[in-house]
């Protein structure tokens, strides 16, 4: 019975490596390290396989145990992350609804988006802070729930919906500063009131 | 031309990003989705993030190297965790 439980999880955790590794990628941009980080996950997950129960979330499992072993030693190696878009509770709520622009700027923001190559969104990816990039990489690639990625990130589900929201309002930025660098969108002066809104009421 | 976003722009468009995400329950979802058929800005909205969405969805799919299995199977053989050697 042992045997065949062991022999399940080494063949079920193994069919994550891909993934894991695109993670891994993402997180530490660069391939080497990236290796490394996959490899001290599943070297950690072998060792306490004995505290997974199986039938529960195999793949969440695997990426809190690299979530936590990359914060643990490759964040610290690397340069510290820029951390003035950390997240700081902020009033993300009042920024959305900041976003209603007109149907003529919105729709030259979609064309301009079709022409992003995926190197220029791996490269706005990567620019944003370890904890936003994580959040939007684990929905988005993923689709992981909230709550999933509460665990992994080992944080309340509160702070991921901030994570999300200001991480991907930031991507949106650069996406758009990239598309008016090669001159495929063009940033129209909105007028904004006070709070930087486009169109608030 | 601007659009002033009305309360209902406001519920929508705090939502959008759980509702991109399958996070609503079933009646928040036909509520916005009744909303934003009948709002531009916002169904604009709501195709860029989603746009967006699928676009970091794209970058995901990098494939391991291929000897990185092998070195994985050996570092976990190396170290069973029921003590066996």
């Amino acid at each position: 019975m042992t045997d065949a439980a062991e022999f399940d999880f080494e063949t079920e955790a193994l069919s994550y490596m891909d993934q894991l590794y695109a993670a891994a990628l993402r997180m530490t941009r660069n391939g080497a390290d990236a290796e490394d980080l996959v490899q001290e996950t599943f070297a950690k997950a072998f060792a306490a396989q004995d505290k997974f129960t199986p039938g529960t979330n195999l793949k969440a499992w695997l990426y809190r145990i690299q979530t936590n072993a990359f914060i643990n030693s490759y964040r610290k190696k690397q340069r510290e992350p820029k951390r003035s878009d950390a997240d700081t509770v902020e009033d993300w709520q009042l920024a959305a609804a900041a976003e209603h622009t007109s149907s003529g700027l919105a729709s030259a923001e979609q064309t301009a988006l079709d022409s992003l190559g995926d190197d220029e969104v791996r490269r706005a990816l990567s620019e944003l802070s370890d904890d936003f990039r994580m959040a939007v990489y684990l929905s988005d690639v993923e689709g992981f729930a909230y709550k999933e990625i509460a665990e992994i990130m080992d944080t309340p589900v509160g702070t991921v919906m901030s994570r999300l929201h200001r991480g991907r309002k930031l991507l949106r930025e650069k996406l758009r500063d990239y598309a008016a660098e090669r001159g495929l969108y063009e940033r129209t002066p909105v007028k904004k009131d006070k709070d930087g809104g486009a169109c608030r009421a | 031309m601007r659009a002033v976003p009305k309360p209902e722009c406001e519920e929508a468009l705090d939502r959008l990003f759980e509702y991109i995400d399958h996070e609503l329950p079933e009646d928040e979802i036909h509520q916005i989705g009744e909303h934003l058929k009948q709002c531009a800005p916002c169904e604009a909205e709501h195709k860029i993030n989603e746009k967006i969405k699928r676009l970091v969805n794209r970058t995901g799919h990098d494939v391991a190297p291929e000897d990185l299995r092998a070195r994985i199977l050996t570092t976990i053989r190396a170290t069973r965790p029921d003590g066996a050697t």
